[in-house]
């Protein structure tokens, strides 16, 4: 089964700024769940009022294709080092 | 013989490869070598799916050793972000399908974005298990390492 990411970490740093950032999207998930339930009637109303021009399936479709690309980022991983500075973004 | 071997037979007549990189690379997919001739035949195990995409640059001089993986650039990408980035392609409005493959034409990419099959993402990423890229040095030693795992 596909979950999305837990934790995302962020680090950035030169010489002369540190930036670091530990962020647990597994609070965030529910809160995000929680107002996409609020908003699905909405949702439904734009889709069948745009579905002649073209943006209805984009509405209702969009949102799981959304959500299988962010369970696809579990795992990314990008790590850049100098002697400079260096960067790191993951996706855990 | 497999499909995988003839390419890689096709590549070292094109010398795009080294005679010692398809010697191993045809190790890899399951032909014994003229060293084992005569070896008994081992069971082939079915390999593991692929899962990631790794991209490695080591410096050229490691400090204090380092581990496996780290260098200057680590990057690993999850083969699924492929599956499901491509999964974009179904909100591409019908009429702006063919302004699309222009644009792609015009970047030298001749293929239409509507024939692109699930079934033919599967093969290129099981493909892709075979793949594995060696940058060397001057020295010999491994700068960038482009494989998958």
């Amino acid at each position: 089964m596909m979950c999305p990411p837990s934790i995302l970490r962020v680090r950035i740093q030169n010489r002369r700024r540190r930036f670091g950032l530990w962020l647990p999207l597994f609070l965030i998930w529910p809160v995000i769940m929680v107002l996409g339930l609020v908003l699905l009637p909405l949702l439904l109303i734009c889709a069948v009022f745009l579905w002649p021009f073209g943006w209805g399936r984009l509405l209702l479709f969009g949102g799981p294709v959304i959500f299988s690309l962010l369970c696809a980022l579990r795992g990314l991983k990008v790590e850049v080092n100098q002697s400079s500075g260096q960067v790191l973004v993951s996706f855990q | 013989m497999t499909d995988n071997q003839r390419r890689i037979l096709e590549m070292l007549a094109e010398k795009k490869i080294s005679v010692e990189e398809a010697e191993r690379l045809l190790s890899l997919t399951g032909r014994p070598t003229s060293g084992e001739a005569g070896a008994f035949e081992t069971p082939q195990v079915p390999k593991p799916k692929p899962k990631y995409l790794r991209v490695v640059v080591t410096p050229p001089e490691t400090e204090h050793g380092s581990e496996a993986g780290t260098g200057i650039v680590n990057v690993r990408v999850p083969l699924t972000l492929i599956r499901a980035g491509l999964k974009l392609r179904a909100f591409i409005p019908p009429d702006k399908v063919d302004q699309v493959n222009e644009a792609l034409r015009n970047k030298g990419l001749d293929f239409d974005v509507r024939n692109i099959r699930d079934e033919d993402l599967e093969q290129l990423i099981e493909s892709l298990s075979d793949l594995e890229v060696d940058v060397s040095d001057e020295k010999g030693a491994k700068a960038v390492r482009v494989y998958v795992e």
